[in-house]
């Protein structure tokens, strides 16, 4: 195998999946895009990543951060080799995370209502009434549709055998769609012709997905409804995303300071007077949303916004207190909750993990924490996480007593490798850990997701770590259709 | 249109239309400091668009690629083309659902253009007037975009509003800022070099010569910066333009803050429109471009009032 010197680096990991090559061979999914790779010149890549960061930059799809007063414009590093998905993967992939999501959409208005898998003791009461994201306030409100999750960013990874699992369910205001959109753009421009002659599905219609699911929220029965996007700010690392979002949709981009509650009625602030708003796609967290009921510093929500939420005067998408149901320790419940709900099996697979609060699983985990990977079950982003096999003594003793100190934050996982997948790093190819992030949608006709959506890479040679906050990147993710 | 969104637009077009004036006044100064050095001050210039203590400003005065470098890339100094170009895009920003995508990218590429270091080098060691043409080429691309990309709806007009306020502003600056070198005496034989300068900067050249047979002189010249409704950098030009698409935001929602700031509008329009060289003269020249000055910034503040004040 491996003829061209661009493939002479790629050295295939031990008990890990690899995304191009099985064994030697490499997978018909990626014979094309291989192929095309060694009859073009090595510089020749590197002037197409040049072009993709160029790209990038031009277009202002860039995060600041902000360091001593002065903005430095930042890119989200970007791998140019696409990530490929069959169509049979998809297939699977797409029910699993429709049966997930609807068993959690049940989940959510069972627990914000009669709770009635508490009482059958599927799930522990205790469990629920702990979590920092269970929000007393939404007790009772009746919602739109009983749709709570609109929008949902299921993280998945694959073992050593290529199974998918779900790594964890992101249903409250999950990021990196417009990367999904905006990635396809660029390999567009940096690889022409190459995305047809894959058959290659199309990602450009999610805005147009998400606008139509949300008109169809709105309280009023009226031809044009007001929909907004609500954004913390120039200053968030996603604000990007939220501008985009608007412009795709051809909505207004609102902070909370355009918004007012009179009487229970969400307006905004216009040139020409106050104008109702009917449905928020607020980006803005749960803790944020409404000083007068959570935060009370907050200035990036509106007050008086749950009132005229509970009155059903707006929609609010996602809906508030999804917390509770992607919280970690909630997520090993996930499978007793499809079989409850829908009396089915589940069809995507659970990372094994092992509840801290549980003495027994506590003490297994404690003796095997070279095997594990210990996360708190409130963080996110790859924050507060203790990676078992690459931790000192020292920082496992440190993690060991602040898990004592409150097991009910933290869970384990045993370590689980990610597939790998070839990326163009320093002018040759070489494997690094991928995982999946398809976005789905659900309205009131149903789910839908996008093929395709956010593969991020640990860019960091050996990282198992995604996050971007972690020195991860992301890849165009194809779906084939056929 | 929400509030906070017509700020902002608002905002930004009047830093691109600030920016597109200090660069073409700076290379009026400088090509003019090449031909003329006995004669000329860079002190105007600073006093009117600087941000310094007297002292600070003498210590720069002989060296105009230093004074160029101030006013272009210097980060403290409010008004230099590197603070406006960041407040510009920085608005936009915050807008991007509500300007076009390639008017976007133009200001986003400009700021990109204003951070490169080898600006800096360039200004110190090669020829100003490059540098500064380049960046004028930028604004243009600017007005180019926006004129031929943004939709004919509220946004486009407060962009309107606040891109003529600023050139009417800017243009009495610019003829203060020279007139002032001559103090404000009409008769005193000054050089001619200038005027063209001034007029070939803010292109109007050509018209001048077409429309004032008898040679550069200083009333001509003024009777065309500020009352030739022909010239499209004229005050009175910028106010016609002003009063045109304010006129266009008038809706049934908002008729008390209409009523106040067309009002407003209407009679600084007449002013200029029914003065002349001479009676202008006659009351004090700097007293009346002081005066334009005041009454738009009285324009904008109720402006601000009745449209943009949300928070």
């Amino acid at each position: 195998m491996l003829t061209t010197p661009l493939f002479h680096h790629y050295a295939l990991s031990p008990r890990t999946w690899d995304e191009m090559y099985d064994d030697e061979k490499v997978r018909f999914q990626y014979r094309n895009v291989f192929d095309f790779l060694q009859r073009i010149p090595a510089d020749e890549l590197s002037k197409k990543e040049e072009l993709a960061k160029k790209l990038f930059m031009s277009q202002g799809i860039t995060f600041t951060v902000y360091s001593s007063g002065e903005g430095i414009e930042k890119i989200f590093p970007f791998d140019i080799i696409p990530r490929i998905i069959t169509a049979s993967e998809w297939n699977f992939i797409e029910k699993g995370i429709k049966q997930r999501l609807r068993a959690l959409n049940l989940f959510l208005k069972d627990v914000y209502h009669h709770q009635f898998i508490l009482k059958d003791g599927i799930v522990p009461v205790e469990l629920v009434y702990s979590c920092p994201h269970y929000l007393r306030e939404m007790q009772g409100i009746n919602i739109p549709h009983d749709i709570y999750v609109h929008i949902a960013g299921i993280d998945l990874i694959r073992d050593h055998d290529g199974t998918f699992y779900v790594l964890e369910d992101n249903l409250r205001t999950p990021s990196g769609v417009s990367y999904m959109i905006e990635n396809r753009e660029i390999t567009k421009r940096i690889f022409p012709d190459l995305i047809p002659q894959n058959f290659v599905r199309p990602v450009t219609q999610y805005p147009n997905i998400l606008y139509k699911n949300l008109l169809a929220l709105s309280p009023r029965q009226i031809s044009s409804p007001t929909v907004v996007v609500l954004t913390p700010g120039i200053y968030n690392s996603a604000y990007f995303e939220h501008a985009t979002l608007a412009r795709l949709m051809g909505i207004e981009l609102v902070e909370g300071r355009d918004l007012v509650v009179e009487n229970h009625i969400v307006y905004m602030k216009t040139t020409s007077g106050l104008q109702q708003v009917d449905v928020i796609y607020r980006r803005v967290d749960d803790e944020y949303l409404d000083p007068l009921v959570f935060e009370p510093s907050s200035v990036l929500g509106v007050s008086g916004l749950l009132s005229a939420y509970r009155k059903g005067n707006v929609a609010i998408v996602n809906s508030i207190g999804n917390g509770v149901a992607d919280d970690k320790a909630t997520y090993v419940y996930v499978p007793e909750m499809i079989r409850y709900y829908l009396n089915e099996e589940p069809i995507l697979k659970n990372v094994p993990t092992y509840q801290l609060s549980n003495v027994e699983e506590r003490e297994h985990v404690l003796k095997n924490i070279n095997q594990m990977v210990v996360k708190k079950t409130n963080e996110s982003g790859g924050y507060g996480m203790l990676m078992g096999h690459a931790a000192s003594d020292e920082e496992i003793a440190a993690y060991q007593k602040q898990i004592i100190k409150n097991p009910r934050q933290f869970i384990a996982q045993p370590i689980i490798s990610l597939s790998n997948a070839p990326c163009y790093i320093n002018g040759k190819v070489q494997p690094r850990r991928v995982d999946l992030r398809p976005f789905a949608l659900c309205g009131p006709t149903g789910i839908e997701i996008v093929a395709g959506g956010l593969t991020r890479v640990a860019l960091k040679e050996g990282s198992l770590v995604v996050n971007s906050s972690q020195g991860g990147g992301s890849k165009d993710t194809w779906v084939l259709a056929k | 249109m929400l509030s906070r969104v017509a700020d902002s637009l608002y905002w930004m077009a009047r830093y691109m239309e600030r920016t597109d004036s200090i660069l073409r006044m700076l290379k009026i100064n400088y090509a003019s400091s090449q031909d003329n050095s006995e004669d000329f001050s860079w002190q105007p210039v600073l006093r009117i668009f600087g941000h310094l203590e007297q002292a600070e400003a003498a210590e720069l005065e002989p060296n105009g690629r230093k004074i160029i470098q101030y006013m272009v890339l210097d980060r403290e100094n409010p008004n230099s083309v590197f603070t406006m170009i960041r407040k510009a895009r920085e608005n936009a920003r915050g807008v991007q659902d509500n300007i076009t995508t390639e008017l976007w990218r133009c200001l986003n590429e400009f700021y990109h253009v204003v951070h490169e270091e080898r600006l800096t080098y360039l200004l110190q060691h090669e020829d100003p007037i490059t540098v500064l043409d380049a960046l004028i080429k930028e604004c243009m691309l600017y007005f180019g975009v926006s004129d031929n990309t943004m939709f004919r709806g509220e946004g486009l007009c407060f962009m309107n509003v606040g891109k003529y306020m600023e050139r009417a502003i800017q243009t009495s600056d610019i003829l203060d800022v020279k007139l002032s070198n001559l103090a404000y005496d009409l008769d005193k034989p000054a050089d001619t070099t200038y005027w063209k300068y001034l007029l070939m900067s803010i292109s109007g050249y050509s018209l001048y010569l077409k429309r004032y047979r008898s040679g550069f002189e200083a009333r001509n010249i003024i009777d065309q910066v500020l009352f030739n409704v022909d010239f499209p950098r004229s005050v009175l030009y910028s106010l016609n333009q002003l009063q045109r698409y304010f006129k266009r935001l008038q809706s049934d929602q908002n008729t008390e803050g209409f009523s106040k700031v067309d009002f407003m509008i209407g009679k600084l329009r007449s002013k200029l429109q029914y003065s002349d060289v001479q009676s202008v003269s006659q009351t004090g020249l700097h007293h009346y471009l002081n005066s334009i000055g005041t009454d738009i910034s009285s324009i904008g503040t109720t402006l601000n009032h009745y449209y943009f004040a949300y928070s």
